[in-house]
C-alpha cells in the first residue's frame, strides 16, 4: 500500500502530489459551482477530506505538495488568483496531516482512521493559523479579525468535513488496495 | 460542466513577460509593503498606480473578472474596511494612540453603552488598508488569466525549485482536466441513479455524506491511475538524472527591466522606512481639514 519512509521523495509521491493536487483543484472548484449549504459564514470545503487523504496515506511531502498546488489550481480555476499564504497554510494542512503516514498499518482499522483524523484535524489547526495569522502580515487585519473571522470558520468547517469524509475515504481506499495488492 | 482555464492568449505586455518575472515582481511589491510595514500613503499610492498600470496593460475583458470583483470589493469593504473604521486594529498601534477628532460614534451594543469612536485616523487608516490591500491583490488576480499553464512547472524549476517538485506542479496540471472529466462523468452516472445533486437534503452531516458518491469513485479510480504512471516512470527511469524540460523561458530585456523595478521597489521601501525613518502611518493635514476645516 505504501513504504512506511515518511520521508522519502521519489516517482511515487511525485505522481501523488500531483494526483492529490489536482483532484483538491477540481473539488475546490467543484464545490464552488454546488456549494454546500452552510451557516453563518464557515465554510465547507469537502476537498479538504481528499487532501488529508491523500497525505495519510502517502506521507508529508505529498500533503504539503498536494497542498499547496491544489489551492492554487482551485484558486487559478476559479479566477481568484495566487495567494501564496493561503496556498502554503493548505499545504501545511497536508504535511502536518502526512505525519500520520508512518503510524498507520490498516486503513479500515478503527484506532488507525481516528489516528489520521487527529492527525488531520492538528493538520487543519496548524495550517489555518499559520494562513489566518499571516493574513495580519500581508491584508493588515487584527488578531481578533485574523481567529474569529479567519482561522475559526475555516478550523470549523474543515474538521466537520473531515470527520465525516476522511474515514470513508480510508475503508474505500482499504479495499480497493487490498484488490490491487500494493 | 467544463473545466477550462481562465487563461487564453491576448498579445499583450503582461503575456509577453516571462513568468518568473511576474511571480518575482509581485513578491517584490507585497514584501515591499509588508517586510517594512509601509503605511504611508505617499508609498502606496505609486505602487497602487503600478500595480493598477499592470492591470490594465493585461487587458482581461470584464466579463471575465466581474464575479473577482464583486468579491473583493466586499471582501475590502466589509471585511478590511469596516474592521479597520471600528477597531483600528491591523495596522500600527499609532492609528488609535495618536490624538484624532471623534467624528461620530457607532452604538454596538447600545443597551450596554457600549459607544465605538469613529475617529478620523480610523478612517483615513481605512482608506490606506483597502488601497494597501487592493494593491497586492490586482498584482495577484490576472495570473490566472494570462498565464499560460503549462509554464508553471518551468517557472518553479527556473525559480530553484527541484525537479520532482516541478515535475509535480506540471504533471497537477495535465492530470487537471482527466480528473475534472471523471468527475463529470461521475455525477452524469450518479444523476443517472436518481442521485439529486442540486436538493441534497438532510442535516449538516447527512449533506456531507451525501457527497462521497461523487468524491470516492474519483480519488479511488485516480490512486490505480497513480500506479500505472508511476510504473510508466520507473520504466523511463525517472529521477535517476537531471531532466530536461521542453519548455524553455529566457529573460528579455523588458523582463529585466521590470526585476529591476521590482528590486528597486523593495529597496526602497526598507532603505525609506528602516534608514530615513519614512513610511510609518500619519492622518495628512487635508484629510483632517476635510472634515474640520
Amino acid at each position: 500500500m505504501n513504504d512506511k519512509s515518511t520521508w522519502e521523495f521519489g516517482t511515487r509521491q511525485v505522481v501523488y502530489g500531483a494526483i492529490g493536487a489536482a483532484l483538491y483543484g477540481v473539488f475546490s472548484w467543484a464545490t464552488n459551482i454546488f456549494p454546500l449549504p452552510a451557516a453563518g459564514n464557515i465554510t465547507f470545503r469537502p476537498a479538504i477530506a481528499v487532501l488529508i487523504f491523500f497525505a495519510v496515506a502517502y506521507g508529508p511531502w505529498v500533503g504539503l505538495l498536494a497542498g499547496f498546488i491544489g489551492n492554487t489550481l482551485g484558486d487559478g480555476l476559479t479566477g481568484w488568483g495566487f495567494y501564496w499564504h493561503w496556498s502554503l497554510g493548505n499545504g501545511l494542512i497536508g504535511l502536518v496531516a502526512g505525519l500520520a503516514m508512518a503510524g498507520i498499518s490498516d486503513f479500515k482499522a478503527r484506532g488507525d482512521i481516528i489516528k489520521a483524523v487527529g492527525w488531520g484535524i492538528a493538520g487543519i489547526a496548524v495550517g489555518m493559523l499559520f494562513a489566518s495569522l499571516t493574513e495580519m502580515w500581508v491584508g493588515g487585519i487584527d488578531l481578533n479579525t485574523a481567529l474569529f473571522g479567519y482561522f475559526t470558520p475555516a478550523f470549523l468547517g474543515n474538521t466537520v468535513v473531515t470527520v465525516i469524509l476522511l474515514p470513508i475515504l480510508m475503508i474505500a481506499f482499504a479495499a480497493v488496495a487490498s484488490r490491487r495488492g500494493r | 460542466m467544463l473545466v477550462t482555464w481562465k487563461y487564453r492568449p491576448r498579445n499583450t505586455f503582461i503575456q509577453r513577460l516571462d513568468p518568473r518575472t511576474r511571480f518575482l515582481f509581485m513578491f517584490s511589491v507585497i514584501f515591499g509593503l509588508t517586510i517594512p510595514e509601509i503605511w504611508d500613503f505617499r508609498i502606496i499610492l505609486p505602487l497602487f498606480a503600478i500595480s493598477l498600470t499592470l492591470y490594465l496593460l493585461a487587458r482581461i475583458e470584464w466579463k471575465d473578472v466581474r464575479r473577482v470583483w464583486i468579491f473583493i470589493f466586499i471582501f475590502l469593504s466589509l471585511i478590511i474596511g469596516l474592521n479597520a473604521l471600528l477597531s483600528g486594529r491591523g495596522g500600527p498601534s499609532s492609528v488609535t494612540s495618536i490624538p484624532s477628532p471623534v467624528l461620530f460614534y457607532v452604538p454596538i451594543l447600545d443597551l450596554f453603552g457600549w459607544m465605538v469612536p469613529i475617529t478620523i485616523s480610523k478612517a483615513w487608516f481605512a482608506l490606506n488598508q483597502m488601497l494597501r490591500m487592493l494593491t497586492m491583490a490586482i498584482l495577484a488576480i490576472p495570473i490566472p488569466y494570462t498565464m499560460d499553464p503549462n509554464v508553471y512547472g518551468t517557472a518553479f524549476k527556473r525559480m530553484g525549485a527541484s525537479d520532482n517538485v516541478s515535475f509535480t506542479m506540471d504533471l497537477a496540471f495535465r492530470f487537471l482536466p482527466t480528473f475534472a472529466r471523471d468527475f463529470t462523468i461521475t455525477v452524469d452516472a450518479q444523476r443517472a441513479r436518481g442521485y439529486e445533486m442540486e436538493a441534497l437534503k438532510g442535516g449538516l452531516v447527512e449533506r456531507i455524506k451525501r457527497l462521497s458518491p461523487l468524491i470516492i469513485p474519483v480519488v479511488m479510480q485516480s490512486t490505480v491511475t497513480g500506479e500505472e504512471v508511476i510504473d510508466a516512470m520507473d520504466l523511463r527511469a525517472f529521477g535517476t538524472s537531471k531532466r530536461t524540460w521542453i519548455k524553455t523561458l529566457t529573460y528579455a530585456p523588458r523582463d529585466y527591466f521590470m526585476l529591476g523595478l521590482g528590486a528597486l521597489i523593495f529597496i526602497t521601501c526598507c532603505v525609506l522606512k528602516w534608514g530615513f525613518g519614512i513610511g510609518d502611518y500619519f492622518v495628512p493635514d487635508f484629510f483632517t481639514a476635510f472634515f474640520v476645516g
